[in-house]
């Protein structure tokens, strides 16, 4: 008996289980479990409860209605009343220039009636107070458009710290143990384009590890939500920002 | 570096770099030679046993010893077991001896143990054959495993270090392919170390039992005429 080749009979069932034995656990990995991620739905997309703001930015400048006899009822939020007055004012200025007109038809009839030279002085007059009361009008529709994209303006500023209050809130990470009526202030200044430059603590809210927390979420939501419009990021520079634990700040 | 959505086993394999790809393919032919031999090895240990266990059975119960040379050398190749081979080597070198005149007793003695004890290395060493490359496996192949993660994650790093804002959508396809590379590596080594410890524990056994057999065989040469 020759002692270097040996007499292996299994040689080619040992293959052949070798290979069985790959193909079963290849077979379990590429059928056993599913290889591809789903495509879950963004959790930011669906947080989002906010309006679309293009639309109304665009949608509120190019519709300068004169009778604007229903003020909409977000203008009444934003807190700017010594602005709204003259808006309310307005409505009752276009009685005023009206009320010329039907009046006028009266007078020209008396007029035709009653050729009278003095009658000349109250048509003139009317007249003049019809120019200046359609001057008054047109003023008032100009400052009421000017009013109404303030307004627009101040809803857009609105809604654009309501999205950083909620960017910021998803990132914060409650420590254990905060009060819920615990209130953290912070002064947030910004770049163009969101960049935030500095959070300061300017009102803590007594407990370290939830301002702390706070802060952090702040920086990590670089960038912010800030409005492309240069003249509306002016008022976004600065923000006062207020945080309760578990309440939507603000 | 590309980011893709498409994890799938196939699509891991495939976007590896070459190299974690060679180290792939060789993974997979040490994986296939090792299962190879660990079926070898278990087939043909489970024969050494039966046949040990029969021709123990069968020199116990039958006192003739050319009766049972007969019998050891009539069965084929197949069926004759390490111990048989023991058996039919000292007794034929004990009956050449025996038939020298002037040989004394104990040279004899010694003669028939010597040619078995040739007999049992070589059965040791057909039964211990391809063990060697099963522990190899088993020690060396979660290293080769690792090497190809790590050069996979440098890559996927070095991917990364040209993207601006990293997110671990960057990073994770490319970890998740290195990975499969120690994955294979662990799937080639651990049956490897399972077999060879059980093998290496039952020709151990059988090592013995050979061994018992060529003493007990040797005190029957002894009490012969």
């Amino acid at each position: 008996m020759s002692a270097t080749a040996f007499y292996e009979p299994y040689k080619l069932p040992a293959g052949i289980l070798a290979l069985v034995v790959h193909s079963v656990f290849f077979a379990l990995l590429y059928f056993g479990f599913n290889w591809n991620r789903q495509p879950f739905s963004n959790p930011a997309m669906t947080v989002e409860l906010w309006s679309s703001l293009p639309e109304d930015a665009v949608r509120l400048p190019a519709t300068p209605k004169i009778e604007v006899a229903v003020p909409p009822p977000p203008q009444e939020k934003i807190a700017k009343p010594d602005i709204v007055m003259p808006e309310k004012k307005k409505p009752a200025a276009k009685p005023v220039e009206t009320k010329p007109e039907k009046t006028k038809p009266v007078q020209k009839a008396v007029e035709a009636v009653k050729p009278r030279p003095d009658a000349k002085t109250p048509a003139a007059q009317s007249a003049e107070a019809r120019i200046a009361n359609q001057q008054a009008a047109q003023h008032q529709a100009a400052q009421a458009r000017q009013d109404e994209l303030d307004a627009a303006n101040g809803r857009v500023v609105d809604e654009f710290r309501a999205k950083i209050n909620a960017k910021i809130r998803r990132n914060v990470v409650n420590p254990p143990g905060v009060d819920k009526d615990a209130r953290a202030e912070f002064m947030v200044t910004l770049l163009p384009g969101g960049a935030v430059l500095k959070a300061d603590l300017v009102k803590s809210s007594g407990n370290a590890a939830y301002d702390d927390a706070v802060e952090r979420a702040i920086l990590k939501s670089d960038p912010l939500p800030v409005p492309q419009d240069a003249l509306l990021f002016n008022r976004f520079r600065q923000l006062d920002l207020v945080f309760k634990p578990e309440q939507p700040a603000e | 570096m590309e980011v893709t959505q498409d994890l799938s086993f196939v699509h891991l394999i495939g976007n590896a770099s070459v190299l974690v790809q060679l180290v792939m393919g060789l993974l997979l032919f040490v994986s296939l030679m090792s299962w190879w031999y660990i079926f070898l090895k278990m087939f043909a240990i489970r024969d050494e046993v039966r046949l040990t266990e029969e021709f123990e059975d069968a020199f116990w119960h039958n006192q003739n010893l050319n009766e049972l040379y007969r019998y050891a050398n009539s069965s084929s190749l197949r069926n004759q077991g390490a111990m048989e081979r023991i058996f039919a080597a000292g007794f034929v070198e004990f009956v050449k001896l025996k038939k020298q005149n002037g040989v004394d007793a104990s040279a004899v003695m010694e003669g028939t143990r010597r040619a078995m004890r040739a007999t049992y290395q070589r059965e040791m060493d057909r039964l211990e054959s391809h063990l060697a490359f099963l522990a190899s496996v088993g020690s060396v192949s979660p290293y080769v495993g690792l090497f190809g993660t790590v050069w996979g994650i440098m890559n996927a790093f070095r991917g990364l270090a040209n993207v601006g804002q990293a997110t671990l959508a960057h990073v994770a396809p490319g970890i998740a392919e290195a990975l499969v590379a120690t994955a294979m590596g662990l799937f080639a080594a651990i049956p490897a170390v399972v077999a060879y410890n059980r093998y290496a524990h039952e020709i151990n056994r059988l090592s013995t039992r050979f061994d018992s057999f060529t003493e007990e065989f040797s005190n029957v040469l002894q009490r012969q005429p």
